[in-house]
C-alpha cells in the first residue's frame, strides 16, 4: 500500500505539470497513468505553443492565457520549445473583416502582431503559396509534448513523487462520502495496488467523466476528435496558420525533422475508439496545401487523432467552443481539472495546486513559472554531429539513434517498453515509422536480458498494430511502398505469428 | 534518338523477368531486359515459396481462389519451371534444395518457422521442429540479427560472438569472400567447444561462395550448418538475383541497367518500342514482343495515389478491389488487405485485359489477385508465370 497526500490520475501535460508544481511546493504525491506519458491529447496534437493569436477573435480569455504561458514556457523550457515564430496567412478570398478583428483582438490581449507583405512572408517561408495577399507575424512556437511531460515528471521524481505509469485507476475508495484513495491496476500484469491519499485530482482529459464516475461524480464534457497528419520533412521553419475563423486543416507546425498539419473537429462518444476517415485526411492535405502548395505532393508518414477535452458548451461549432479550463470541486475530496490547452498546462497546474494548498491551509507560492525545467541539457545533449560520427552503430537510420543510446536509456530509466525509447530518442519517428529499428531496439533489449521473449514478441506485435493504426490512413505513394516492404519483413521474412 | 533492335524487350529484372529472358534467349531470340534498378528479389529471403497453405505446394495451389493467376499455368509447367530454376541455380553455383511436392521450413531471425519450398542449400539444414539444440554464431555489433530472440525461444540453444569489426550483413558477407579472413574465422571456430546438434548463422556467409563456405564450416566442425535470413539487405536474396542475372547473360541476353522506361511507341494494337531517358538523347528499344515484369508497389511497377492506382509503364488498367478505405484491413495481421489483390488482370496467355495490344505479356508480382504474402507464393508464382509468358511470346512470334 502507498500512502501519500495527493493522488493525481492522468499523465498528460496537466497531470505531469501538477506533479512538478506539488513537488516544488513540497507536497507528497503519487501520479497514476494508465498508459505512458502524453498518451492522450497531449501527445496527439500539433505540438504548437500558441501565441494566443488563434483565439484572439473567438476567445480572448484563452488568448491571454496562451500568450502569458507562451512567454513563460519559452523561458523555462528552452530545450522543449523551438522559437519558430508564426505567420497567419491571408489567401485570396479570405475575409478582410476577419483580418481587422484579428489585429484588434491581438492588440486588446497584448499579443505582438506585425503585418508583413507577401514578399516578406515568402522570404521567411519560401514554400508558402505565392498567391498569398499578406501575412501577420506572431510569436507562435513549436513544443515537444513528450519531452515536456518527461521533464515535469523528472522534478517530481527527484522530490520523491511516486510515478506509476501503465497503471489504470480502476476504483476510487470512499469512506463516509469522502475519497480516501484509489485502486490502480498494473496494466502489464494485472496486479492491483492500493494508494491512500487526502486529495484526488482527476486530470484525465477526455476520460475525466469516466474517472469521475468511479466516485459517483460527473464532469459534463463535449468530446471532439481532431485528426492530424505528419509529413516526412520540414516544409516550413515557421508555424503557419490560416487567417480566418478557426476551421479544418488551418495550422501547420514544424517539429524537429517533420511537420504536423491539422486539424478536424468531429464529435465522438468514446475516447478509446478513435477512427480517422479518409475524407478528414484529404481535407487536411488540401487545406494545408492551400497555404503550402507542396503539401499536396509531399509524403505523409502517418495520421493520428486526439480528443479535445472540452467542457460542455452551447456553441454548435466545436472549433469555437471555449478553450478555457475549469477546476471542478466534487466536494468529496476529489477535484477534476478539464478543458484548457497544452499551451496553458502550467497555468492549469498552478491553479489546481493553489486550490489544494488552500484546502490544506498552507500558503506556499507557485514557483513553476520561475524555475527552468530541470534536466533539459541531458535530454537534448545528443547533437547530430555526434550521432553521425558513429554511423556503424546507428540502429534507427531515419532519426540517427545508436545502439549505445538505446542501451543508455534502458539502463538509466529501467524502462522495459520500446515506446519509452521512442519518446526519449525519437527512435522510430521517421519515414519508416519504426519498421526496421523496432526489431533492433527490442533485439538489443532482448540481448541485454531485460525482457523475456514473450514480452518482446508481444511488444513487437503491439507496436506493429499501433504503428499500423497511424499509418493506415496515409497509405498511398511512397508510404504505401514502405508499408508493403515492412509488412513483408515482419510477416514474410521474420514469419511473425499472430498472437495465440 | 538512339535505337536498339531486339526481338523481345522485357521490363523489370526480378525473378520473373530474368527467368522469362533466359528462356527466350535460350531459344535463340535477341532479348533486351530494361530495368530501373535492383529488384525486390534482393530484399527477399532468397527462398522460393510456391504455395504455403499445406504440406504439398502443388496440391495447395488447387485450393487458391479461381481468379488466382496460378490457375492460368498448368501444373506440368509449374513443376517444369521449378525444375528449370533448380538446374539453372546449380549451374550458377547457388544450388537450391527441396522438391516441388513438399514444403519445408526455414528458421527466421525471430526463431519462428517460415514455410517455403525450394531453399538455398545454405538453409537446407534448418531444423524442422523444436527438438534439435542449436549453437548460434553471431557477430559483434551486427545490426540486423539478435540471437536473444532465438535463444529465449528454444531450449538448449547457445550463442557465440565473433568480432569481425563489421556491423552490416553486406560488409560481413564481403569479408567472408576474403581468404585470409575466412581462415582466421575458421581458426576461431576451432576454439569453440560446440556441443549442440546444429550450428546456425545469420545469412552473411559470403556473396557468391555461400554454398562452399557453409560446406567448409560443416566439414571443419562436423556439424550441420545453416543460415537464417535477415531483414534487408538480404544476402540470400542478393545471391539469388546475382545468379539469375548471370544465368540470363550466359544465355545471351542483354541488360540495360538503370534505364527507367518513361514512354512507349505504338502503332494500332502493336507496341513497337519503349523509350528511356539518357544523357543527351533518349534511347528507344525496339522489340517485336514485350514482357512486363516490373513488380508490384515495392518493385515500382505500380503506384498508388490518394485517388487511384496506376501501372507505371504502359498505363494499363489496374484491377483495384475498391476505394482507398478498402485497401487495408483494420487488423494488421489479418493478411486480408485488399491491396494484395491489386494488379493487372490478363487473358489465358497473360495478355493484359481491356487493352488492344497483342504483343505484350505480363508476369510476376504485378499480376492481380496474387495475395503473395497470404498465399506464400512470391518467387514460385514469378517462375511459373515467367514460363507461361515466354511460351506466349514464342507462340506470338512463331505462329
Amino acid at each position: 500500500m502507498i500512502k501519500t497526500d495527493v493522488i493525481i490520475i492522468g499523465g498528460g501535460a496537466t497531470g505531469c505539470g501538477i506533479a512538478r508544481d506539488l513537488a516544488l511546493r513540497g507536497i507528497p504525491h503519487c501520479l497514476v497513468e494508465k498508459g505512458h506519458f502524453a498518451a492522450g491529447a497531449t501527445g496527439a496534437c500539433h505540438g504548437l505553443l500558441h501565441s494566443g493569436g488563434r483565439y484572439a477573435v473567438t476567445d480572448p480569455v484563452a488568448a491571454r492565457e496562451c500568450y502569458e504561458e507562451n512567454l513563460i514556457l519559452r523561458k523555462i523550457g528552452k530545450k522543449c520549445v523551438e522559437q519558430t515564430g508564426g505567420l497567419f496567412v491571408r489567401l485570396p478570398g479570405d475575409s478582410k473583416r476577419f483580418r481587422e478583428l484579428f489585429l484588434r483582438g491581438c492588440e486588446n490581449v497584448g499579443i505582438p502582431a506585425e503585418v508583413i507583405s507577401s514578399t516578406r512572408a515568402l522570404d521567411l517561408v519560401p514554400n508558402l503559396n505565392p498567391e498569398l495577399e499578406e501575412a501577420i507575424r506572431v510569436p507562435d512556437c513549436s513544443i515537444d509534448p513528450f519531452r515536456l511531460c518527461l521533464l515535469n515528471i523528472r522534478t517530481s521524481e527527484q522530490c520523491g513523487g511516486i510515478i506509476l505509469t501503465r497503471h489504470k485507476a480502476t476504483e476510487i475508495i470512499q469512506s463516509h462520502g469522502r475519497c480516501v484513495g484509489i485502486k490502480a491496476t498494473d496494466q502489464t500484469n494485472g496486479e492491483i495496488k492500493e494508494i491512500q491519499g487526502k486529495i484526488i485530482i482527476n486530470a484525465t482529459g477526455a476520460w475525466a467523466d469516466m474517472v469521475a464516475t468511479l466516485a459517483g461524480s460527473e464532469v459534463p464534457m463535449s468530446l471532439v476528435k481532431g485528426a492530424l497528419v505528419i509529413t516526412n520533412h520540414r516544409l516550413t521553419n515557421m508555424v503557419i496558420n490560416r487567417l480566418r475563423h478557426p476551421s479544418d486543416g488551418d495550422i501547420i507546425v514544424p517539429n524537429e525533422a517533420v511537420c504536423l498539419a491539422g486539424t478536424t473537429a468531429l464529435a465522438i462518444q468514446d475516447p478509446d475508439h478513435l477512427v480517422i476517415e479518409s475524407p478528414e485526411v484529404d481535407t487536411i492535405i488540401s487545406e494545408a496545401g492551400r497555404m503550402i502548395p507542396h503539401f499536396n505532393n509531399t509524403r505523409i508518414i502517418r495520421a493520428f487523432s486526439g480528443v479535445r477535452p472540452l467542457l460542455k458548451s452551447k456553441k454548435a461549432d466545436s472549433h469555437e467552443m471555449s478553450r478555457g479550463f475549469q477546476i471542478i470541486d466534487h466536494e468529496n475530496g476529489m477535484y477534476s481539472i478539464a478543458g484548457g490547452k497544452l499551451t496553458t498546462f502550467r497555468l492549469m497546474a498552478e491553479k489546481m495546486v493553489d486550490t489544494i494548498i488552500a484546502s490544506f491551509g498552507l500558503r506556499k507560492p507557485c514557483e513553476t513559472a520561475e524555475i527552468p525545467l530541470d534536466g533539459q541539457e541531458e535530454l537534448s545533449g545528443y547533437p547530430l554531429s555526434k550521432r553521425l560520427a558513429d554511423m556503424k552503430n546507428i540502429v534507427c537510420e531515419c532519426e540517427l539513434v545508436t545502439r549505445q543510446e538505446v542501451q543508455r536509456i534502458v539502463r538509466q530509466t529501467g524502462t522495459r517498453h520500446v515506446g519509452d525509447i521512442q519518446h526519449r530518442a525519437r527512435l522510430g519517428m521517421g519515414p519508416c515509422q519504426g519498421g526496421f529499428c523496432t526489431f533492433r531496439a527490442l533485439g538489443i533489449m532482448n540481448d541485454m536480458s531485460v525482457i523475456s521473449p514473450e514480452q518482446s514478441m508481444d511488444m513487437l506485435r503491439g507496436f506493429l498494430q499501433r504503428r499500423y493504426k497511424g499509418i493506415r490512413y496515409a497509405l498511398w505513394g511512397d508510404q504505401l511502398r514502405e508499408e508493403q516492404l515492412v509488412e513483408y519483413i515482419y510477416l514474410g521474412i521474420l514469419a511473425m505469428e499472430k498472437s495465440k | 534518338m538512339s535505337i536498339t533492335e531486339h526481338d523481345i524487350v522485357i521490363i523489370g529484372a526480378g525473378v520473373a523477368g530474368l527467368t522469362a529472358g533466359a528462356l527466350l534467349a535460350e531459344r535463340g531470340f535477341k532479348v533486351a531486359l530494361v530495368t530501373k534498378g535492383e529488384p525486390t528479389a534482393c530484399l527477399s529471403t532468397g527462398c522460393v515459396d510456391v504455395c504455403s497453405h499445406d504440406g504439398n505446394p502443388l496440391q495447395s495451389i488447387k485450393n487458391l481462389p479461381p481468379e488466382h493467376p496460378y490457375h492460368l499455368v498448368d501444373k506440368r509447367m509449374i513443376r517444369e519451371s521449378l525444375n528449370y530454376f533448380q538446374t539453372a541455380m546449380t549451374d550458377m553455383g547457388v544450388p537450391y534444395k527441396g522438391s516441388p511436392e513438399q514444403n519445408r521450413l526455414i528458421m527466421s531471425a525471430l526463431g519462428t518457422f517460415k514455410t517455403s519450398c525450394l531453399v538455398p542449400s545454405t538453409m537446407e539444414a534448418a531444423p524442422q521442429d523444436d527438438q534439435e539444440s542449436l549453437h548460434i554464431i553471431t557477430f559483434q555489433g551486427l545490426k540486423d540479427f539478435y540471437p536473444g530472440y532465438i535463444v529465449s525461444r528454444r531450449n538448449h540453444t547457445k550463442f557465440s560472438v565473433f568480432d569481425a569489426g563489421m556491423t552490416t550483413t553486406m560488409s560481413l558477407a564481403s569479408r567472408f569472400e576474403e581468404k585470409d579472413f575466412f581462415e582466421k574465422f575458421i581458426a576461431w571456430m576451432g576454439t569453440l567447444d560446440i556441443r549442440e546438434d546444429k550450428i546456425a548463422f545469420p545469412a552473411v556467409l559470403g556473396l557468391e561462395s555461400a554454398d562452399k563456405i557453409v560446406g567448409t564450416i560443416a566439414k571443419v566442425t562436423g556439424k550441420p550448418v545453416f543460415e537464417i535470413p535477415t531483414i534487408p539487405p538480404s544476402m540470400p536474396g542478393r545471391r539469388l538475383f546475382n545468379a539469375l542475372k548471370g544465368f540470363f547473360r550466359k544465355k545471351g541476353g542483354d541488360i540495360y541497367w538503370s534505364w527507367p522506361v518513361t514512354g512507349i511507341e505504338k502503332t494500332g494494337d502493336i507496341i513497337e518500342a519503349v523509350t528511356t531517358p539518357s544523357e543527351g538523347r533518349p534511347n528507344s528499344i525496339n522489340g517485336k514482343a514485350f514482357i512486363l515484369s516490373s513488380g508490384s508497389f515495392v518493385g515500382g511497377g505500380l503506384t498508388a495515389t490518394r485517388q487511384s492506382i496506376m501501372e507505371n509503364v504502359f498505363h494499363f488498367p489496374v484491377h483495384v478491389p475498391g476505394p482507398r478505405e478498402t485497401w487495408f484491413d483494420n487488423d494488421y495481421f489479418s493478411m486480408n488487405h485488399g491491396i494484395g489483390r491489386v494488379g493487372i488482370v490478363t487473358d489465358a496467355s497473360l495478355r493484359p485485359a481491356d487493352t488492344p495490344f497483342k504483343n505484350i505479356f505480363v508476369c510476376g508480382g504485378i499480376l492481380a489477385e496474387t495475395e503473395i504474402l497470404k498465399n506464400g507464393c512470391g518467387h514460385g508464382l514469378a517462375l511459373a508465370t515467367a514460363h507461361l509468358a515466354a511460351k506466349s511470346c514464342v507462340e506470338y512470334l512463331v505462329p
